[in-house]
């Protein structure tokens, strides 16, 4: 038996470390309270999960240079993860400010205080997901946020496409977790553990069978390709997009895809990277599968596909979605390009992505409670009816094809340099011809909003102005930071450190 | 010399065969009669009624679910008790957050009015209705 002293100790070390998840358990129980006791008020549950994520950031902030590993080696807390789990904290509060404005969620406000605990719930299985150096914590994370998500994918559940869609969700959920969890008991069988830092240090030791390590690491793989939505595991995501209410549909491109490629990079980096890490950020790859060939070849299918497809679609939202895919597809780049720099052009492209992404999806909103349609041809004449909105789109499109003077170019351009750094020049080639591609679609929109002639022109659209200033608090940074991106890069530099124990 | 898995395997292999010779002996040995009535459904002794295959109310799921909320509640709270005079008063708070956490779940189910066991309202025909021919409500 193992000292029950020593155990003790160690958790109430690490609860000290907790505090920003302890924060969101609490705003969670609060809201739901609130929910209970004040059934008249509308927004009351919103305010309180407001305020409880920022209370969380707060807590956050205080964890900055921390490197720790806690619970038992379950979780583990450094800079990458900080970086991310601000991502997610700050994509959650941009998502409950995007609810007050929804029409379509306010059909079916008596469960209103539901939808803003299921994302307080979300946010919490998120932050555990991205700090999980366990498998079993990685499985039991991925969960706590996929239930919720389900959940909130059909909320409007007097929508027929929602309920299909969330029903999809969580069909196509529950295989890849399944397939992941195997896996993870194929891994547990060759190394003997689940905990990251000591399978590493199996693998430094052993000899390890390639085919079943290849196998476990792919299932494993699958169960995060899941959430990020990369290429042969992507079914699900037009559909649910498509059907889930809009401000969920921001949130999972943003923030679940955040917390997905968060655990993998960590995955791979502790799991199948030695531990001596040199100065120069290069990584030393265990065994001789080489990894970067998987990701590598994930990255490409994803954005070939990501990109071809939404050329053809004529509703908006579905057409975000395969965009999303295909931004899927250009991180995974960056991943497979595991060193320091690709680490770090993923966090400098997920911050512009999470701007620009939830920016644009946030027009989406706003236009389709005043012309009830995600039609892309109801977009014509956009430009004049509503001349602020347009002028926002557009900032929004263009920047996720990744022209200047945007935000996306600098993402774009440090996800290529880091690729091209590691000498993977036909990856690069790739990425490129896919941002060509993806000119099109984006284009096609801007295109629809300016230059058609429609009868509609003179039939102004009012948006209220306090979305508008929303609109353009990221609009404009959006701008800025493709000017000005020093502070971003500057701080993706510093969190870029995996913690790998010593 | 069997390996470990080996064993288990005798093991199911055993398991199968005990079950296999105690069905087919007993069928060789009883006499065997059957007439309608021991054919039917065993009900508890009630006459069956209607096909097994009907929908059940979906508040037994609810049920059900807020029941493993507790049972589960109970299988942490076993170990606990066996360590607390170990550890104190830290062991102590935690259960208490813990259990404090599933009480807000039954408050909110309780709140949200899922444990209400809304009865069927079954539509008893009057005497009169019947003589004097009037329509179902």
């Amino acid at each position: 038996m193992m000292d029950l002293n020593y155990i003790t100790e160690d958790l109430i070390k690490s609860v000290g470390q907790f505090l920003p998840e302890t924060a969101l358990i609490i705003t969670f129980l609060v809201a739901m309270m609130a929910d209970i006791l004040f059934k008249r008020s509308k927004h009351l549950t919103g305010y309180i999960a407001m305020a409880g994520l920022v209370i969380a950031g707060f807590l956050l902030y205080h964890q900055t240079g921390v490197n720790f590993k806690g619970f038992a080696n379950m979780l583990v807390i450094d800079a990458f993860g900080q970086f991310m789990k601000y991502i997610v904290l700050l994509s959650s509060l941009i998502i409950i400010i995007f609810s007050f404005y929804s029409d379509e969620l306010h059909a079916a406000h008596s469960r209103l205080g539901e939808y803003y605990t299921l994302i307080i719930g979300m946010t919490f299985g998120m932050m555990l997901l991205v700090g999980s150096s366990n498998l079993i914590m990685i499985y039991l994370a991925i969960e706590t946020m996929s239930i919720s998500s389900y959940i909130l994918a059909g909320y409007t559940k007097e929508v027929k496409r929602a309920s299909e869609a969330s029903l999809k969700y969580v069909i196509f959920g529950a295989v890849s977790s399944g397939i992941m969890v195997y896996g993870i008991s194929i891994m547990f069988g060759l190394t003997g553990s689940l905990n990251l830092f000591d399978i590493n240090q199996y693998l430094a030791s052993h000899q390890v069978d390639h085919l079943p390590l290849l196998i476990s690491g792919l299932l494993i793989v699958a169960g995060f390709g899941y959430k990020i939505s990369a290429v042969p595991f992507h079914f699900w995501t037009p559909d649910v997009y498509e059907g889930a209410p809009i401000t969920i549909t921001a949130y999972l491109s943003v923030a679940s895809k955040a917390a997905g490629f968060a655990v993998m990079l960590r995955f791979f980096k502790t799991t199948f990277f030695g531990a001596d890490q040199l100065l120069d950020g290069t990584w030393h790859l265990l065994g001789s599968i080489n990894w970067h060939y998987v990701v590598a070849a994930l990255a490409i299918l994803t954005m070939t596909l990501g990109n071809l497809v939404a050329l053809w679609q004529s509703n908006m939202k579905r057409m975000l979605a395969y965009s999303s895919i295909a931004h899927a597809g250009y991180l995974l780049m960056a991943v497979s390009v595991m060193n320091d720099g690709g680490v770090s052009a993923v966090l400098i492209y997920f911050f512009f992505y999470m701007l620009m992404n939830l920016g644009a999806f946030f027009v989406v909103q706003l236009v389709s409670n005043k012309l009830h349609t995600e039609d892309i041809e109801a977009y014509s004449g956009l430009g004049y009816r509503s001349p602020l909105i347009g002028v926002a789109l557009t900032i929004f499109l263009i920047s996720l094809t990744g022209l200047p003077p945007t935000a996306g170019f600098i993402g774009k351009l440090y996800v290529f340099t880091s690729v091209i750094d590691a000498g993977y020049y036909w990856l690069a080639v790739v990425g490129v011809l896919n941002s060509v591609v993806s000119l099109y679609y984006y284009v096609k929109v801007i295109r629809n909003m300016y230059l058609r002639d429609i009868e509609s022109k003179e039939d102004k659209l009012v948006f209220s102005p306090s979305a508008i200033v929303i609109v353009f608090v990221l609009a404009v940074p959006t701008l800025i930071f493709g000017m000005y991106f020093t502070p971003i890069v500057e701080w993706a530099n510093f969190s870029m450190n995996i913690f790998i124990g010593n | 010399m069997v390996t470990e898995f080996g064993i288990i395997l005798l093991y199911f292999i055993l398991g199968f065969l005990f079950v296999g010779i105690a069905l087919v002996m007993a069928a060789l040995i009883r006499p065997s009669h059957p007439n309608p009535i021991k054919n039917s459904t065993y009900e508890c002794g009630e006459i069956p009624i209607g096909e097994p295959w009907i929908r059940f109310n979906v508040r037994f799921y609810v049920i059900a679910l807020v029941f493993l909320l507790f049972d589960v509640e109970v299988v942490f709270l076993l170990p606990w008790a066996i360590v607390f005079k170990q550890l104190g008063w830290f062991a102590f708070i935690e259960m208490i957050i813990f259990v404090v956490i599933l009480l807000v779940g039954l408050a909110y189910v309780w709140g949200k009015g899922d444990l209400d066991w809304e009865k069927p309202k079954p539509y008893i025909a009057k005497l009169e209705d019947l003589v004097l021919g009037k329509k179902k409500q």
